[in-house]
């Protein structure tokens, strides 16, 4: 169980994170959305003690992560698989990291097993791939087999097997009864991975809902209907109680009725249909359609705003 | 006494001294600095020995008199030093330019505590390194001088505390380096501020007008250091003992400054 409270953190006059708060549950994969710059890693980093809030507060277990004793038994993290000691092996590196906790060098053996590195324990990670990197960043995580898991963006630059691997680890762990957080800018991998998504943007929660109900409330499903007697399909539509409107390319976009009934009425009114479809919105366009009013660097907005003032 | 007082240390502490045990010693760089120290001090004091033994007919009486058996061994410290502090400075810097450092403190959230294993440990490994580059070093120098019957032994006044000071001074070294990696925490940095201590201060003090090059400069790390190990005292400068204190002073404040910035920041 993670909590955060009413939390914030500016870096000089930037806020990073404004008055966030969420709690994160056991036993589900819980995605943390949002685009790049919306405040997750610094969010994350306040969890783990590393950056300490302008105000607010955030829990892990009930308690403030630096008063937990031998941490890694409580939470396990992975921010940035590139921040290891290149010249360090594999296997010190997780011995390091474990003798800080009372872990031996037994359970470093066992973790390498879990990751896949176990053949290359003995290599300097300088030679590792970014695959590598994430498995051992991840491996670190799991020394003290904490029941809280953290991880940030854990597939960024993973390659198709790497990014099957990691999402069956995340649900495995969930699975366990573990609380799992994750990390991510792509609604797409959070769709496949996460059952419960918290939404970030200018560091300010937009949605913290199960991914079926966040769907459903952010986006506007409806039903796409050609035929060649548009106007009269149209009155008969919204007589029926139906929301249309015209698309730009003569079909009807249907709102208020499902496809079922559309097609009934038009079978009883002989009227011809040449197409009947209904559309849900993608999950990545609901996540754009939540977070359109705060990205921070929009392509479409002069670099520099101020001079337009 | 010794079994219970290991016993006796908290297991948090233990778990810390263990973690930066296995850190220190995994990297090549510990290695390295330290050969490089090594190697530096003794070849260059055999160098310096060897040119004294071989020109000692022609010296003035005056440069006999000021000759110093144990610091002209001692010369290449000058060097062995910049190892020493680099090893200092890479034991904490090396874990802000990588982002190690984040690792570290997620798993040890109390990170005075991390600070002081750290400095456990370069401190216990570059105590035992400096004494025996020092004992090193002053035996291959009196072994050069030996060929002029100019070599003093260990038993000689002045020379054991001349030999401990120059490994304990190396020691300091890594303790300053430790403390300025850990306020600048960038590599480059702090290396070339540990290089400000010891060349360019000594330097910009030396060019002050008399009696305050001297005044002043007594209480600069070379200045006090050297004369923990010459056996002739610079005249104006403080003797073994509180120059010994001084040369500590250094070691103690820039852990202290290490320290009190750990927790000020944001990793």
């Amino acid at each position: 169980m993670i909590e955060v409270h009413e939390l914030t953190k500016r870096y000089g006059g930037a806020v990073a994170v404004d008055g966030l708060s969420f709690a994160v549950r056991p036993g589900r994969v819980t995605g943390f959305l949002g685009p790049n710059g919306a405040g997750k890693s610094t969010t994350m980093r306040v969890i783990l003690g590393l950056d300490s809030p302008t105000s607010g507060w955030a829990t892990v277990n009930g308690q403030p992560y630096q008063r937990l004793s031998r941490p890694l038994h409580q939470a396990g993290a992975l921010l940035d698989a590139g921040a290891v000691h290149g010249g360090r092996t594999a296997r010190d590196h997780l011995r390091a990291v474990a003798a800080s906790n009372g872990i031996g060098a037994r359970r470093v053996t066992e973790v390498l097993g879990l990751v896949g590195l176990d053949g290359v324990a003995g290599r300097r990670v300088r030679g590792f791939s970014l695959g590598m990197k994430q498995r051992l960043g991840i491996a670190a995580a799991l020394l003290g087999d904490p029941p809280v898991l953290m991880f940030d963006e854990p597939v960024n630059g993973l390659d198709p097997e790497g990014i099957h691997w990691i999402r069956g680890l995340l649900k495995s762990l969930a699975a366990e009864g573990r609380t799992v957080f994750v990390s991510s800018h792509l609604m797409s991998e959070m769709a496949l991975t996460a059952e419960h998504l918290i939404v970030i943007g200018r560091g300010q929660l937009v949605a913290d809902a199960a991914i079926e109900e966040f769907v459903r409330q952010s986006s506007r499903s409806d039903v796409l209907v050609r035929s060649p007697a548009g106007g009269a399909l149209a009155g008969l539509l919204s007589q029926q109680g139906g929301a249309v409107t015209a698309e730009t390319d003569g079909g009807l976009a249907v709102t208020g009725l499902d496809a079922a009934v559309i097609g009934d009425l038009a079978r009883a009114h002989g009227i011809t249909l040449h197409e009947l479809t209904p559309r849900h919105a993608s999950l990545e366009e609901a996540f754009m359609e939540l977070t359109q009013d705060s990205v921070d660097y929009r392509a479409d907005l002069p670099a520099d705003t101020r001079k337009a003032a | 006494m010794t079994t219970t007082a290991i016993v006796a240390v908290p297991a948090r502490a233990r778990d810390v001294l263990a973690s930066e045990w296995i850190k220190f010693r995994s990297v090549r760089s510990t290695y390295l600095t330290l050969l490089l120290a090594a190697v530096a001090a003794v070849s260059i004091g055999y160098l310096v020995t060897h040119s004294d033994a071989t020109h000692w007919s022609t010296m003035t009486a005056q440069a006999r008199a000021a000759f110093d058996p144990v610091g002209d061994s001692f010369t290449g410290l000058g060097i062995a030093q910049l190892a020493f502090g680099a090893l200092g400075v890479l034991a904490i810097s090396s874990e802000y330019t990588t982002g190690l450092i984040r690792t570290t403190f997620a798993s040890a959230p109390r990170r005075r505590a991390v600070i002081a294993g750290k400095a456990a440990v370069v401190g216990a490994v570059s105590l035992l390194a400096g004494e025996l580059i020092a004992f090193a070093t002053f035996f291959t120098g009196q072994q050069a001088l030996s060929a002029q019957h100019l070599n003093v032994a260990l038993a000689h006044p002045g020379a054991l505390r001349g030999v401990l000071a120059a490994g304990f001074y190396l020691a300091v070294m890594a303790w300053v380096g430790l403390g300025l990696g850990t306020v600048i925490r960038h590599t480059a940095g702090a290396i070339i501020a540990m290089v400000g201590v010891v060349f360019l201060l000594p330097t910009i003090v030396g060019a002050l007008p008399a009696p305050w090059n001297i005044n002043v400069g007594k209480f600069t790390l070379n200045l006090a250091a050297q004369q923990t190990i010459a056996q002739h005292p610079h005249p104006g400068c403080f003797s073994a003992g509180p120059s010994f204190l001084i040369v500590a002073a250094y070691a103690a404040a820039a852990i202290a400054a290490a320290v009190f910035m750990i927790t000020r920041r944001d990793a």
